[in-house]
């Protein structure tokens, strides 16, 4: 009993930290500078970890996926083959006008960085961590995806690493395109996609347009590339949920990606010459 | 324990948040939900080592888990979450196992399955009063189910592992012995008194079946006297099994007063006659018999020991010197002339010196007390090494008319090995033989109580009324201070009480 006397206004002192931390980082809508004081300090620890871990949470994922392996790799062929076909027929709807539209034109420069995701968030939060950081041009806007499409977008960097926020995360919203009806709208996350379900809640903005499962979504673009690249497939049309009264269409969209397993991602780069030519026009 | 526990517990909560960012949040569970680690540790810190550790550990581990890159919701809201939960376990643990000394792993399993399900429900609902987006109620609905379930399914392993590294709070307490039910002290002593000292039992149990014919005093006798003097004890040796007790003397511990007609024993030596320059007999208790043949002699405390041997019954060179932590000490053979008071080293009850007559040595030889050093003068009387009743070298023991005088490695035993053989070595200094790892049953190191028997740090509590507790064959304040200088425990000798706790039924 005097041990539990003593140590209570410890315990008094240490809630009212915490409280503070919420409140300060709630003002800062959690961006505030204690998650870049926690990305410096434990980012090359979590990097090393990662790289520790990454085989075995491999196997894990090779374990807890399909059996066979060629299941999986017909699997992957699959989706590299409608990405393709995604991509492809958004060149053949208008590439030139879309080139304007998405500030491409030009000679593209876009570049991707590869790291490998070492960490992940808990299962309220969809972020992750990579191994890349501003030591290999990694600046936060970022757009982050891997083979399949789009992934996230990078929001805290430090030298070595860099947190991702999924597209699935529900603070996340990124504009989207529909890749065969050119129509625009946003896609936003529901969360708790690194634990189950993923998939994410489309709305157009147009109220005429007409929303069919199996569309493929592609991304809007950002002024400059960030946050979001041009063109980056990030899923297809499962489930319209509109109602015939609602003013804007809405549907489910599966992404890609498969954002339990990621494993390798590439963050595109932005040229800067590029984006300032294009932010100044 | 502290200092390793601020060294274990950061330890294990950095590791745990790495290994919960790097790996666990990383697996493909099966399901919505994910374990998690760091609420584990804390609430096994918080029951494994108090509130205050698990309070520290929880906001240091929720604090890391919030600023930890992949983040991805407020800083501060695991660290309020995880040390609430890390004291509560330690708070709830602290005053559940309060009246019950004894620490049941099902009482700490369930608390930390209740903080663990309860830190759970507090990063949900702490996430929704702060409207994270991603903690709405569907989400927690789905996730907050099968995160407790993966957490309650991880308790017993996290609780095991980090009782094991942190270390459970039984450890830092004070040594209590326990003995087990078999080995409590008042069966080893029953035991003990039925072959080598019949007169060496606990307060309250029966007395033996002659009681002595001149001595008036308390006594306690171990192993065989002469025959001549203890014609009792020398009954006794003979009921004993393989002891076949010749007329040769044998190292004898004189409890109290041995002698004839003894006025030094106990409380008689309280009395302090003129001609023992009125000393007190110091801390120990029962001193060893007075010959009657002796001249002046200086009769000095003899320290921490309370139980003396016999003395030699010629006393010219009688050196009254404090056995130390000797407790009990054999009467010196009869035959003996010099007989030099020594104390006994680690050993406790030391057997009586071989009768060297011209040459012994000043010193105590090493470790040994009285440790012989020509075996060959004294062949059958060696003086025990380490141990309580031994002879010189261990390779003696071979003799069997030798064993019977000493005997070796059980205590208070007669030639032939007692029945409860656990009642071997306990453990250091504590009646125990020269060498006591090969001695030492596993069983009893725990219980061994230190470096003395019969002045346990703190005395098992179940048989306080039997067992060396205050009033047994002990005085109340064992050896720290000369307690014969002061009152209050010179008073209770005087009273006579000893004398009703020692032979209780007899009175």
């Amino acid at each position: 009993m005097h041990e539990a006397r003593r140590i209570r206004p410890v315990l008094i002192v240490l809630l009212v930290v915490a409280v503070a931390l919420i409140t300060f980082d709630f003002r800062d809508s959690g961006a505030s500078p204690v998650h870049t004081i926690g990305a410096d300090v434990f980012g090359p620890v979590e990097r090393v970890a990662g790289d520790i871990a990454s085989p075995f949470v491999g196997f894990f994922h090779a374990a807890s996926g399909n059996d066979s392996s060629e299941i999986s790799a017909l699997q992957k062929q699959n989706d590299q083959l409608r990405a393709e076909l995604a991509q492809a027929q958004v060149s053949k709807a208008a590439q030139v006008q879309l080139e304007q539209l998405l500030r491409l034109s030009g000679s593209g420069g876009y570049r991707v960085v590869a790291a490998s995701v070492i960490a992940a968030g808990g299962e309220y939060s969809d972020t992750v961590t990579i191994n890349a950081g501003s030591r290999n041009g990694v600046a936060p806007n970022e757009t982050v995806l891997n083979g399949d499409g789009l992934v996230g977008v990078v929001t805290v960097v430090t030298s070595d690493t860099a947190t991702v926020q999924l597209a699935t995360d529900a603070n996340a919203t990124v504009g989207v395109r529909m890749a065969g009806t050119r129509q625009i709208g946003a896609v936003s996350g529901t969360g708790q996609t690194m634990a189950g379900t993923n998939d994410l809640r489309l709305t157009l903005f147009s109220a005429t347009a007409t929303l069919h499962p199996g569309e493929e979504i592609v991304t809007f673009g950002s002024v400059g590339g960030r946050p979001y690249a041009p063109g980056v497939p990030v899923g297809e049309v499962v489930t319209v949920t509109s109602q015939q009264c609602a003013l804007t269409q809405s549907a489910l969209v599966r992404p890609y990606a498969d954002f339990s397993g990621l494993g390798v991602v590439g963050v595109v780069i932005p040229p800067p010459a590029k984006a300032k030519a294009t932010a100044h026009r | 324990m502290i200092a390793r526990r601020a060294l274990v517990c950061p330890i294990i909560v950095f590791l745990a948040v790495i290994g919960q960012l790097a790996v666990v949040n990383r697996l493909p569970l099966p399901g919505v939900g994910k374990p998690d680690i760091v609420l584990l540790v804390v609430a096994a810190i918080g029951i494994a080592a108090g509130p205050a550790t698990g309070l520290l550990a929880g906001f240091a581990g929720g604090l890391a888990i919030d600023v930890a890159p992949p983040g991805g919701h407020l800083a501060g809201e695991y660290a309020l979450v995880y040390c609430l939960v890390g004291y509560g376990c330690g708070r709830i643990r602290d005053l559940a196992q309060g009246s019950s000394a004894e620490r049941s792993a099902m009482a700490s399993l369930t608390v930390m399955a209740v903080g663990v399900a309860a830190g759970e429900a507090g990063k949900a609902g702490l996430g929704m009063m702060l409207s994270d987006p991603n903690v709405t109620g569907p989400v927690v609905k789905h996730v907050l189910p099968a995160a407790i379930i993966y957490d309650l399914l991880l308790c017993p392993f996290v609780l095991w592992f980090v009782s094991l590294t942190v270390g459970t709070p039984a450890s830092e307490r004070a040594p209590e012995p326990q003995f087990p039910p078999s080995l409590r002290l008042a069966p080893a002593f029953r035991l003990a008194s039925a072959g080598a000292a019949p007169r060496l039992r606990l307060a309250g149990t029966t007395p033996p079946p002659v009681p002595p014919p001149v001595r008036t005093e308390p006594r306690l006798r171990l192993a065989g006297g002469r025959s001549s003097l203890s014609p009792r004890t020398n009954a006794a040796f003979s009921s004993a099994p393989g002891s076949a007790l010749s007329g040769r003397p044998t190292p004898r511990l004189n409890l109290a007063s041995a002698g004839r007609g003894n006025q030094l024993g106990g409380a008689s030596a309280l009395r302090a006659p003129a001609r023992l320059q009125g000393k007190t007999p110091g801390k120990g208790w029962l001193r060893p018999p007075r010959q009657a043949s002796r001249t002046v002699r200086q009769r000095r405390s003899p320290g921490k020991g309370w139980i003396v041997a016999g003395k030699p019954a010629a006393a010219g060179s009688w050196q009254p010197k404090t056995p130390g932590k000797g407790w009990v000490r054999p009467p010196r053979p009869p035959g003996m002339t010099t007989w030099r008071r020594r104390s006994p080293g680690k050993g406790w009850i030391v057997a009586g010196r071989p009768a060297t007559p011209v040459n012994w040595q000043p010193r105590s030889p090493g470790k040994g007390w009285a440790r012989s050093p020509k075996p060959q003068a004294a062949p059958k009387r060696k003086s025990p090494g380490r141990g309580w009743i031994r002879p010189a070298a261990s390779g003696a023991l071979a003799a069997p008319a030798f064993r019977r005088s000493s005997p070796g490695k059980g205590w208070l035993r007669p030639a032939a090995p007692p029945p409860a053989p656990r009642i071997k070595s306990p453990g250091r200094g504590w009646l125990r033989s020269a060498a006591p790892g090969a001695l030492a049953a596993p069983s009893w190191r725990p219980s061994s109580p230190g470096k003395g028997w019969l002045r346990p740090a703190k005395p098992p509590p179940a048989p306080r009324l039997k067992s060396p507790g205050r009033g047994w064959l002990r005085p109340a304040r064992p050896p720290r201070q000369n307690w014969y200088t002061k009152g209050p425990s010179t008073r209770w000798l005087r009273r006579g009480r000893r004398k009703r706790l020692l032979l209780g039924g007899r009175r």
